[in-house]
This record gives C-alpha cells, structure tokens and sequence, in this order.
C-alpha cells in the first residue's frame, strides 16, 4: 500500500501552498468582492474539469478508434476461443 | 482478483487529490465570504407571493425596488410571509431561500452602480416566473 | 420465450403470471410507456420556453402541473420500473434459482404502479416533484396533491416489495456453488440497489404522511403557521431522494458492466473493484442529502460536512469508469446498439460527475442553485447516463424477449440522435444556468442570450424526439417482422455467453416451442 502516499504528497504539495496563496491575497479595509470570488473559484474548477473531461474524452475516442473490431490492427482477444466471455 | 490492479490505485489517488483540492478551494471562498463586515447596513427583505418589499435600517420601505449605494456593504435579513421563495441577484451571486418561520442572512457588497434584477430562485407557485424587482445602485 | 409476436400468448396469461419474466415484460412495457408520455410532457414543455410568452400552454398553472408530472413520471414510473423490468428477466438467471425469491409479491409490486400512476396523470399535482412545504401544504389545490401523495404512496411500498425480492432471491436464492463475491456485476448493482432503496424509503414515507395529515389540518409538522419547520420536510426527503439518485445510477452501472465486456471481447477488468464500489457507494448515498439545502441558511459547518460528503462519492464512480475503459483496452470492440449506447453513457457520465462536483463546492452553489444549470445537472445523469445504459439494454435484450433482431440502422440512427440531442440540450440548460435562468418558470424577460439558448435547448430536445420516435417504430416492427435472432449469439461476437439467457423456460415454455 505505498500508494497511499500518493494524495498525501500531493496534498502537502499543493493544497497547502493554494491554501496559503488563497488567504494572503485578501486585501484589508476593502468589502470582499463576492461575485469576483466565486467567479474565479467556477473557473479554476472548470479548468480542472476540462483537463480531466478531455483527457477522460480523449482516452474513450481513441479507444473507440483504435479497439474497434474495424479497424485493421484489430487483434481477437485471447478470452474469444474459450467461448464462455 | 488474479492480476495486477496498481493502474487503477493510482488512478483513485490522483481523483482523490484532485477532490481534496476542489474541496480545500471551496472552503477558502466560502470563509472568505461568509462572514458580514461589522459595518453592513441591515436590509429586511419579506418575501410574499408573488412580490418583494424592502425595509432600510432608517425605516424607509420600497416594494418591488431597492435602492441601495454603491460600495458599501449590506446584510439582507430575509425572511418570507407564505411560501418558500428565494432572493437572488444574479449579477451579484447573492442568493438566499427565505422561508416562513426563518430569518436567513446573506451579505454582498455592490461595486458597480447601474439597475439590475432581482428575481425568486426558488419555486413558490402560480406567478413565480415573473416574482421579479429592480435593483437600483447608485454611484458613491 | 416471452413476447414472441408469431406465437402470441393471450394476454391475460401475461397479465395474471407472476413469473419472473413476465412480471419483468410488464415492468418493461409500462415503464417504455412512462418514458414517451413523460416524454410528451418534456416536449410541451420545451415548446412552451421556445420563446418569452406563451406559447402553446395557457396559463402558469397547467405548466407547473406538467413540470411535476414530468419529473414524477420520468424518475418514478420510467427510470424505476425499467430497472426492475431488467433486473426481473435476469437476476434470477444470473443467480441460477428458477423465478424471484417471492413470485406473488413481485406480481403484486408491479400491479401497485399501474394504480398509482393512475394518480399521478389523473391529479397533476403543480408543486414539484419535491412538494416542498409550506407550498404543498397551504398552497397546492386540493384534489390533485392528495392524490400525487397516495400515488407516491404506492410507489414508495411497491419500490420496497420490489427490493426485499431483490436481496431475498441474491442473497438467499442464489445456487449453493455461488459465492457471493462470484454473484456477476449486474446482479451485485441491484442487491446495491435494492439495500440503498429499504433503507431510504421509509423516511419519505413517514414524511409524506406528515404532508399529509398537515394538508388535512390535523398537524402542523411542516406549517409555520402553527409552530412547524418546512425546512424539516426537505431534510426527509432529501434523505430519501439523494439515495434514490444512487437507486436509479447503480442499476443502469450494472447493465454497462453486463454489456461491454460482452461487445470488447474482454472479462471485466476488476469484478473485486466494481463491487467494492457498489458497496461504497451505498454507503456514502448516505452522506450527501442536504448538499440539495445549501441554501435554505444552513451554516458554514453544516455545509462543509455535507460538501465532504458529496465529494466521497466520486471516488466510486470514477472508479467504474476506469473499470469500463480499462475493460475496453486490448479488446476487439463490436459497436452495435448496446455498446454505443453503453460507451456514450460514460461519456456523459462524467459530464454529469462533474457539474455534481461544482455543485456541491459550497460558493458555487450561489451561482447554480436552482437554475438551468442544476437542470441540465441532473438531466445529464438520469438521461445521459441512466437512461442511456437502460435504452442500451433494451436493445441488448431485445433478443431476448422477442427471439428477434432490431432493426441495427435505426439503433444506430437512435443513438446518434440522442446523443447529440442530449448534448446540445443538456449542456446549453448548465450554461444557461450561468446566465442566472431560473428552474421551474413559466415565461422569462426578453434577455436575448435566454432566448437564444433556450431555442437551442428547445431544438435539441426536438432532435431526442426525433429519435425516440424512431425506437418506438424499431420496437413495434422488429418485435413483429424483425430477422429472427440467432438465441445462442445474437450479436455475433462469438461467445456462448447468451445462451443462459436464452434457455427455455420450464414455466411457460413447453416443450417444442
């Protein structure tokens, strides 16, 4: 189980820093602008989301090009013989 | 299993990263805009079918508009008659249910003057679709 | 064997088994029924938005009945009944016992929809299909919200009949040399399934009977008039209806699993992996109801946990997708019907994870709460995702109930049009949420980028018509003319996998069938 490391060091790595960034750029003696805030959180979200939609996209559309029975790199699968999928 | 599965524990990982970032961020915006300034002007905001009124902290009342200076912050204390309803300003992301029974508090601070709408989120019968006001910010 | 249009079997001896199989043919007809009249709901609907005014509805009324009918009828007497039509014809196949657990109680929880239906169409309550109090309790007229609250009544015990069968014939029926950690995927979502279901349930049905006695004036849990909290109200059902959303996805999660394996030429990648997410995810359906009541004044703390919570889902579904598409890697993939429909569904699937994580990240929902863009949410999953799996194994099971082919063309055609009928709408609705439109409106204000989008949506709504009506036409005339299908590899793909599906019934099927 090492890889439970994994999203620990991410977390250290990048969470934490964000975490910081996010609170040091609040300006004192001006009203928060709310709608700015928001706005700007909906667009880091939906860059991930477009990053890991496109790469999530990507991965179907290339399958369903290259693992296609028409394609002509089509291999059958050795679980094909045996009949009982 | 039978075979090898660290692909796929790798994959959980980083999805779990990746949440636990959505979730860190979320929580930074919404402690940053959650609390009212101590200087916000209350506004009393009643809901009723199918119409808003406003009261200022001076007593002054408006049906159906408000008034209200830029750059200064308010704290709307709303409440409802009848129904659920919602006070929502989409240019400024303010939205809050107003529910019989309830006082519920949601702050903003308006920066740029001009009229905008204010319309109910939340589905409160027959007219709800046109349960709108105008909201007027006047320059500082 | 069941629907075998040459060899018709009179009616009443469909009607009067309680048969596994048939009782699942009549879950199957009923719940394809339910889609097309809701779906003649959505339509009228779409129309109406076209354009600011009215258009073919008259009065905000009849709207808001039809709004709630819609989504009663799609969740309830569709999504609900065509999973149980599937898990009917091949649970207990797949577990190996001769029928389900209790026969007579499945016939007699299939018969309670007919009824309760019934209701639903004949009353057209107007309060949404969360008849959120005090609307429901002091506003709604009077007729029609008791009889939606009977109906969902019947639905509610009938959905739990249903379970109890479910997990009675999994986890009691199954054949000795089964182990439960053997039990096939599709088998293993509905015991998911059916446990999410018992344990939800219940609490609606006390809260409903609350709404009830409070609209009759005899209590006032919900009214604040007399000291009660509305907001309770939204509490019990949500505890029930975000549950129910993991109800309707885990099935449709189980029909993907039964069929691309089937189309890649390839086991599953992980069947440990896709139960242990069943299993999780059945649990965590348990964390996440209030992140529908962000905005009813619930505290930062209240919001953070229920934000937690939602977010823990997500691990679990991602984790089927890469079970899907590492399933797919290295197989020889046949696209007919099924499988497209299958590969779409994931496709959107995320789509929909997505918009769900937006949601539920607290400031977000000051943008999406109760506008187009929690429409277009929630479509992508019980349309893209749900529906898409569940039309995907009609086809894949069209074989079975009548020993004959589709017609693949217009499978294909259905597809496609859905597909991109369900992308153009559902995805304008979450961008036109941003726009800050309303749900549930009648009318809006002349905002020229509404009118554009909602034209859009109007238009793509049109396009999955379009398709819709060309499954209903492959159905009615491949179940009477279509090619008689090969029983033992109806898609050729080369495996003998259909044929326990296919063997003959000693219940119905004499012999020399």
């Amino acid at each position: 189980m090492r890889t439970i490391w994994a999203p620990i060091i991410l977390i250290v790595l990048f969470a934490t820093p964000m975490i910081q960034l996010v609170f040091a750029s609040e300006t004192p003696g001006e009203y928060v602008n709310r709608a700015q805030e928001i706005w700007n959180l909906f667009f880091r979200m939906m860059t991930i989301a477009f990053v890991v939609g496109g790469v999530i996209a990507g991965t179907i559309v290339w399958q369903v090009w290259r693992f296609r029975e028409s394609n002509p790199k089509a291999k059958p699968t050795p679980y094909e013989d045996k009949g009982d999928l | 299993m039978g075979h090898s599965n660290w692909p796929e524990w790798i994959y959980v990982a980083v999805v779990i990263a990746l949440l636990v970032y959505v979730g860190a961020e979320a929580w930074n915006i919404e402690n940053l805009i959650d609390h009212a300034p101590e200087d916000a002007e209350i506004i009393k905001v009643t809901a009723q079918q199918w119409f808003w009124s406003f009261e200022h902290a001076d007593g002054t009342k408006e049906i159906g508009e408000l008034h209200l200076k830029k750059d200064h912050a308010y704290k709307f204390e709303i409440h409802s008659k009848d129904v659920n309803h919602n006070f929502n300003i989409p240019e400024f992301l303010v939205l809050m249910d107003a529910v019989p029974g309830r006082i519920n508090t949601v702050w903003f601070s308006p920066n740029e003057s001009g009229e905008f709408d204010i319309q109910c989120r939340e589905y409160c019968g027959l007219i709800h679709y046109n349960m709108r006001a105008k909201l007027f910010v006047e320059g500082s | 064997m069941v629907l075998t249009l040459a060899k018709p079997r009179p009616i009443w001896q469909i009607m009067f088994s309680t048969h596994h199989t048939d009782v699942g043919l009549m879950y199957l007809i009923f719940s394809i029924m339910a889609l097309f009249i809701g779906g003649a709901m959505a339509i009228a609907i779409r129309v109406e938005l076209f354009a600011p005014g009215a258009q073919i509805i008259a009065d905000a009324m009849t709207f808001n009945r039809l709004f709630t009918s819609h989504g009663t009828t799609m969740i309830f007497l569709f999504l609900l009944p065509s999973a149980s039509a599937v898990g009917n014809y091949l649970v207990p196949i797949m577990v190996r016992y001769k029928d389900m657990a209790y026969p007579k109680l499945n016939a007699i929880a299939f018969w309670m929809i007919p009824p309760a239906a019934a209701l639903v169409w004949l009353g057209m309550a107007d309060f949404g299909w969360y008849a959120n109090p005090p609307y429901s309790v002091i506003s709604a007229p009077a007729p029609a919200a008791e009889m939606w609250i009977f109906g969902l009544k019947i639905l509610g015990i009938s959905s739990v009949l249903g379970s109890i069968n479910f997990v009675v014939t999994i986890l009691k029926c199954k054949h000795p040399d089964m182990s439960i950690g053997k039990v096939p995927l599709l088998a293993w979502s509905f015991l998911a399934a059916s446990t999410i279901a018992i344990m939800a349930i219940p609490t609606f049905a006390a809260g409903l009977l609350m709404l009830l006695t409070d609209r009759l004036g005899a209590t006032g849990f919900f009214n604040p008039l007399v000291g009660g909290d509305p907001i309770a109200y939204q509490h019990l059902f949500w505890f029930t209806f975000h549950p129910e959303v993991y109800v309707l996805v885990i099935p449709a999660i189980g029909m993907m699993y039964e069929i691309i394996p089937r189309f890649s030429r390839r086991p599953i990648f992980s069947h440990s992996s896709g139960v242990f997410a069943f299993v999780l995810l059945s649990i965590v359906a348990f964390a996440s109801w209030a992140h529908h009541m962000f905005a009813t004044g619930m505290s930062f703390t209240e919001k953070t946990v229920f934000m937690v919570g939602t977010l823990a889902a997500v691990p679990a579904s991602a984790m089927h997708v890469f079970n899907f598409l590492a399933t797919m890697w290295n197989g020889r993939i046949k696209f007919a019907t099924p499988m497209m429909w299958a590969v779409g569904g994931i496709a959107l699937f995320f789509s929909a994870g997505a918009g769900g994580v937006v949601n539920t990240a607290m400031p977000l929902d000051f943008i999406t709460h109760d506008s187009y863009w929690v429409v277009g949410h929630f479509h992508l999953f019980v349309f893209g995702t749900i529906a898409f799996g569940t039309i995907g194994f009609f086809y894949y099971l069209f074989p079975y109930v009548t020993r004959r082919m589709y017609n693949e063309k217009l499978g294909v055609v259905h597809f496609i049009l859905s597909m991109v009928g369900a992308s153009l709408t559902f995805f304008t609705q979450h961008l036109l949420g941003l726009y800050g439109m309303p749900r549930r409106v009648f009318d809006y204000p002349e905002i020229p980028e509404w009118i554009a989008m909602n034209q859009i949506i109007s238009i793509g709504a049109m396009i999955i018509l379009v398709g819709m009506g060309i499954f209903l036409v492959n159905l009615i005339y491949s179940s009477a003319r279509g090619k008689p299908a090969n029983m033992n590899d109806p898609f050729g793909l080369g495996g003998k996998y259909y044929y326990p599906y296919s063997q003959l019934n000693p219940h119905h099927d004499k012999a020399g069938y």
